[in-house]
């Protein structure tokens, strides 16, 4: 696509901001400003996730960006993140806007807490076949689909916990990580408490307060910026056959995530590379047991072979498919997948803190279990 | 002399009186006088009514009358009669299911659910009446009222306070939200009935179910009666958070009916996959009835 | 918003006007509620304020507390002394129960005269 990301910008990643989601939206927008070395005035875009509670205008007010000629929302919770580079990527291709920032921020620790039972969600017609009879949760959504994948390939909670444990192994090198200089051992992984069989707590993401912006603009305006582009070379977004939001639980195979096959089919074709060429790979991992299944829908392994493919220390940051460097949102924070895509521009960059060599592409996901979507960022 | 019990256990049971409608749709103008008398500055009624407005559009009006089959009409003309003359009204105890949109049509129906006495009160001898109402959008029940009132015979001396109710509110179950698409299925289970919805043109069977068959396109759906019994495809142990109305650490099964369709509920026993289940209904209350799985022993 | 929080005391005059434009607004045209002679005729000392606007009342001191984006799901009052035109109706509320976002809060209605209205709100508070 004619499209580069060239500017990234966020917040601190806490517990407890003090701040209004709005405040956080505002900062990380003007930091992704300020790292694109373009003004506020330059910003005709503006993308955002659809459960954002942050209105286009009230963002462009904050920031003082007169006019807007194209504004979006994405549905569907994280799946959203890789697809609002892709609105921001086919707005600046098409010509709607020239300079589209994506933005994402939330208090989702001290205020509205998504791993809490959402009383209010059983109004939704699809969520009165689940709500109701007591599963209420992401946490206890995503173990229906873990315990038959367990049942199926004779993955273990150990084989989990690995996931955990690499995540946490990078961001204790990550200072902006909430788990900097916290790393995990499969042992506490193991003694750590049910949340829903068979996920324990360190099979599920930490609550994080922040934001997280990205600036989005044609690969011509991207050569007269400061920042190294990272060039959006394939977007899409993904959703399957009888698809619902985290209880697709009525199709015929449920060790899957089809719609991460149409993302992955739509990556490859679009960019041109396949899963061998793939130097870093952010995968989403608001759960550990939808992180193997990834490996397999996007090709870096088979069926069921995923625990295997861990276990061989591909993940690792010196093996063949190092995973989240920054430490994902098991480690560095919960930001719906945005801090994800802004490691990805780090790695592109060469700046990361857990740099990778040589790093040509990357590959993100969004949101597992629900309509997603995914990015291969690369060099110029 | 009239025998008031007797009188109420007649009107109790002729259950609920015809739905009557409200003069008006949801409406801004009627929503914006009541903000303005209220002094409501609350922003978010723009598109949806305040939920303490429900009983509002159903207000009879300047000239309205009750009418006849309204059962606390009719419970106030047998205690006037029976010399309970005087009326005050004590508690009003409403459940909002859902906010009400503009545009929305209510209706709202009301069965006679109590009446006890006769009791001493600071203000008299007299009967506490309790009547239910609940309203409607189409088939959609969107809010309930419990209202009770105090008909008595004025004592002497009116005191300030009628008799305390007393009313222990606790945390309640997640409730399904149910529409014109998946009514069968509650209806069902009130019944005593797993049903599955079954294609009118096709005969696909589907759960969940869906206005259109995803098939051949009809949209006559149908549906058969399950026999209830299936086998455990997946399982969660749900420790952690608390559940609304449920005791953690419980078990909630997927479980694959003999007819082919996956359905979820609770389970009451020590789970693995491939085992034999059989439903169960619980009813939680009048209106809703739950299905849940146990194990079933027959192989 | 934690259990044992309390609502700031909120004071409602109840003027005539109030009475009357709340009893319309709520469409409750019973002559007690707007006409003082027809009142006073009746026994009462004047005109005084109608279920339908105390059940309004309730629900706004709860959202003006809790703020615009709270879930109101149910109000249960129940009903004391008249609150009449001329009396001031001062509300008290405090924070009973708190199930994750769900929040139970403890709601008493006052005028000289006694409590008016007692009783609980249950809100859902998103964030």
């Amino acid at each position: 696509m004619n499209a580069a990301i060239v500017g990234i910008g966020a917040t601190d990643f806490s517990k407890d901001s003090g701040r209004s989601e709005l405040q956080l939206a505002a900062e990380a927008v003007r930091a992704a400003l300020a790292d694109a070395g373009l003004e506020p005035s330059d910003v005709d875009g503006l993308v955002s996730f659809t459960m954002d509670t942050n209105a286009e205008i009230a963002v462009a007010r904050e920031l003082g960006i007169p006019e807007l000629t194209f504004f979006s929302r994405v549905h569907y919770g994280g799946g959203a993140a890789c697809a609002t580079v892709q609105q921001a990527a086919m707005a600046v291709e098409t010509g709607a806007a020239k300079v589209v920032v994506c933005y994402r921020a939330f208090n989702e620790r001290s205020g509205h807490r998504f791993g809490q039972v959402q009383t209010a969600a059983a109004a939704n017609i699809d969520n009165s076949w689940s709500y109701p009879m007591g599963l209420g949760t992401p946490a206890a959504m995503v173990a229906m689909f873990a315990r038959r994948y367990m049942h199926e390939y004779g993955a273990t909670s150990e084989d989990f916990g690995r996931i955990a444990v690499i995540d946490r192994k990078h961001a204790a090198t990550n200072p902006h990580a909430w788990f900097h200089d916290r790393p995990i051992t499969l042992d506490d992984h193991q003694s750590s408490r049910w949340i829903a069989e068979p996920l324990r707590l360190l099979d599920c993401c930490q609550e994080s307060d922040g934001g997280v912006a990205l600036v989005v603009t044609s690969q011509e305006r991207a050569r007269d910026l400061p920042q190294k582009p990272a060039h959006v070379k394939a977007a899409t977004q993904g959703s399957s056959v009888d698809q619902f939001t985290m209880t697709s639980y009525y199709r015929d195979d449920l060790t899957r995530l089809p719609e991460m096959g149409v993302v992955a089919r739509g990556l490859w074709e679009k960019s041109g590379i396949g899963p061998s060429d793939v130097d870093v790979a952010v995968l989403y991992d608001h759960f550990t047991p939808f992180v193997l299944v990834q490996l397999e829908e996007l090709g870096f392994c088979g069926r069921g072979e995923a625990k295997d493919f861990v276990a061989s220390g591909a993940l690792e940051l010196d093996g063949t498919l190092p995973l989240n460097p920054h430490g994902g949102q098991l480690g560095e924070a919960y930001l719906h997948g945005m801090n994800g895509i802004a490691e990805g521009v780090r790695q592109i960059r060469g700046t990361a803190v857990n740099q990778v060599g040589g790093v040509e592409h990357v590959l993100v996901t969004a949101g597992t279990g629900v309509p997603t979507s995914g990015l291969v960022l690369g060099q110029g | 002399m009239i025998d008031v019990e007797k009188e109420a256990a007649r009107i109790a049971e002729q259950g609920e009186s015809a739905p009557r409608l409200a003069r008006d749709p949801i409406n801004l103008p009627m929503i914006n006088n009541w903000l303005e008398a209220i002094g409501d500055q609350h922003p978010g009624y723009t598109e949806v009514a305040p939920p303490a407005m429900v009983q509002v559009w159903t207000m009879a009006g300047l000239h309205g009358q009750r009418t006849l089959d309204d059962p606390l009409g009719q419970m106030m003309g047998i205690l006037d009669e029976a010399g309970y003359t005087s009326v005050v009204a004590t508690n009003s105890d409403q459940t909002y299911h859902r906010y009400l949109r503009l545009g929305e049509q209510l209706s709202v129906t009301t069965s006679l659910e109590d009446v006890t006495g006769p009791k001493r009160t600071g203000l008299g001898e007299g009967w506490f009446v309790t009547t239910r109402s609940t309203w409607w959008v189409g088939d959609e029940a969107v809010a309930e009222m419990r209202f009770r009132v105090l008909k008595f015979r004025p004592a002497q001396k009116p005191a300030q306070k009628p008799e305390p109710v007393e009313e222990t509110p606790k945390a309640q179950a997640i409730r399904p939200s149910v529409n014109r698409d998946t009514e069968y299925f509650w209806e069902g289970t009130r019944l005593g009935e797993l049903r599955i919805q079954r294609c009118g043109g096709c005969g696909l069977l589907r759960h969940p179910p869906g206005p259109m068959c995803p098939e051949c396109g009809a949209t006559k759906p149908k549906y058969l009666v399950s026999e209830g019994h299936g086998v455990i495809y997946s399982y969660v142990v749900h420790h952690h958070p608390q559940v609304p109305g449920k005791q953690t650490p419980f078990v909630i099964a997927l479980v694959e009916l003999d007819e082919g369709v996956r359905m979820l509920g609770e389970f009451d026993g020590e789970p693995s996959v491939g085992q034999r289940v059989e439903v169960v209904f619980t009813e939680v209350d009048d209106e809703l009835t739950m299905p849940s799985w146990r194990p079933r022993a027959d192989r | 918003m934690r259990i044992g929080d309390s609502l700031p005391e909120w004071h409602v005059e109840a003027t005539p006007t109030f009475v009357i434009s709340t009893a319309l607004a709520t469409r409750d045209f019973q002559d007690v509620h707007h006409d003082r002679d027809l009142a006073i005729q009746r026994g009462s000392k004047d005109i005084f304020i109608n279920i339908l606007t105390t059940t309004g009342l309730v629900q706004r001191y709860v959202t003006d507390w809790a703020g615009p984006h709270a879930l109101v799901r149910q109000v249960n009052i129940r009903l004391g002394a008249p609150c009449f035109a001329y009396d001031t109706l001062k509300f008290f509320g405090q924070v009973v129960e708190r199930e994750q976002q769900d929040l139970t809060i403890e709601v008493v209605g006052r005028t000289a005269h006694g409590d008016h209205v007692t009783g609980t709100v249950k809100i859902e508070v998103p964030a």
